[in-house]
């Protein structure tokens, strides 16, 4: 059950934070030029991304052995999460520029408006494109968190969610989501990622963890407590 | 083409930032498994170290880098 929790929370908040920048380039390219080319590039790259999600979820659940499976999931997992807790440190101590969608928002429409043509395919393309590759970050959270321990239902569910929650919300306020605490969320994120990463690697070595899954918990407190020493190291001071 | 080589960078993105940092990582694992293997859940600890450390290291190293 709790398992399940953990792994439907690590799925959510992940897609969350990639559906919130998908949404800031939709955004931009509908209130520029109009609704109807994004939307149909979001459809052309959401349906892409579902068949890449079955094909490879299917071959990925019903394949490969499970050890080998733990073994390769848990070290893209870790590569992956500690990348992002690799800039969220940097984040924090000031070395590297917060991302803020309010920027990003204004550069995708100044380079729509400086676009010289009325045809709708920059519009398509460019829709297709953002939600897309940022999709595929989704997909790989959602396939890598649930593609192993019999959690890919729950994985599914907590990403499908987040997509549709913050779809909503970008409906409802049409503006980029600059108050989503995404570099907070990343930070969350990449612990909960190279946590279970550290956790589902070992246990592809051969390793039994004690207590089980509940010593991911253990990991994420001191993945923390090392991300937090690094970040005190290497804090750049407030200039006066 | 350049959609399909932009997708392809982002796929290898995901992974990698810093290709040293990486195979240290991998390398890391590597001695894990082989740790683990012969010591058992003890060795687990030192992977778990050997990774926080590493985050530490390559932190350090990019912010001295930037400076």
């Amino acid at each position: 059950m709790y398992q399940q929790i953990f792994i439907f929370g690590a799925a959510f908040l992940g897609s969350a934070v990639e559906s919130t920048e998908a949404l800031t380039i939709v955004l931009a390219v509908g209130l520029t030029r109009g609704w109807r080319a994004p939307l149909l590039g979001t459809a052309v790259a959401l349906v892409s991304l579902a068949v890449l999600v079955v094909l490879f979820g299917q071959f990925i659940v019903t394949r490969i052995p499970d050890s080998a499976l733990k073994l390769l999931v848990g070290t893209l997992l870790l590569l992956f999460g500690l990348r992002w807790l690799h800039k969220a440190v940097l984040r924090s101590a000031g070395i590297v520029a917060m991302h803020d969608e309010e920027r990003a928002y204004e550069q995708t429409v100044n380079s729509l408006r400086e676009a010289l043509t009325n045809t709708d395919w920059i519009g398509f393309v460019l829709a297709l494109k953002g939600v897309f590759l940022e999709g595929l970050e989704v997909v790989f959270i959602v396939i890598a968190v649930g593609g192993t321990g019999r959690g890919l239902p729950a994985a599914v569910v907590g990403g499908l969610a987040a997509m549709v929650v913050v779809a909503a919300t970008g409906v409802f306020v049409r503006r980029p989501l600059a108050r989503v605490p995404e570099n907070t969320l990343k930070y969350t994120v990449g612990v909960l990622l190279t946590s279970l990463g550290t956790f589902w690697a070992a246990e592809g070595m051969g390793a039994t963890w004690p207590l089980d899954f509940v010593s991911i918990l253990g990991l994420a407190v001191i993945y923390f407590a090392a991300s937090r020493f690094a970040v005190t190291v290497i804090r750049r001071p407030a200039v006066a | 083409m350049k959609f399909l080589r932009s997708a392809g960078q982002q796929v290898i993105g995901l992974f990698v930032s810093d290709w040293v940092q990486s195979a240290v990582i991998l390398v890391i694992l590597a001695l894990g498994w082989l740790a683990v293997s012969k010591l058992g859940a003890p060795a687990l600890v030192a992977l778990v170290l050997l990774l926080s450390g590493q985050l530490v290291w390559f932190a350090r190293a990019e912010a001295r880098r930037a400076s």
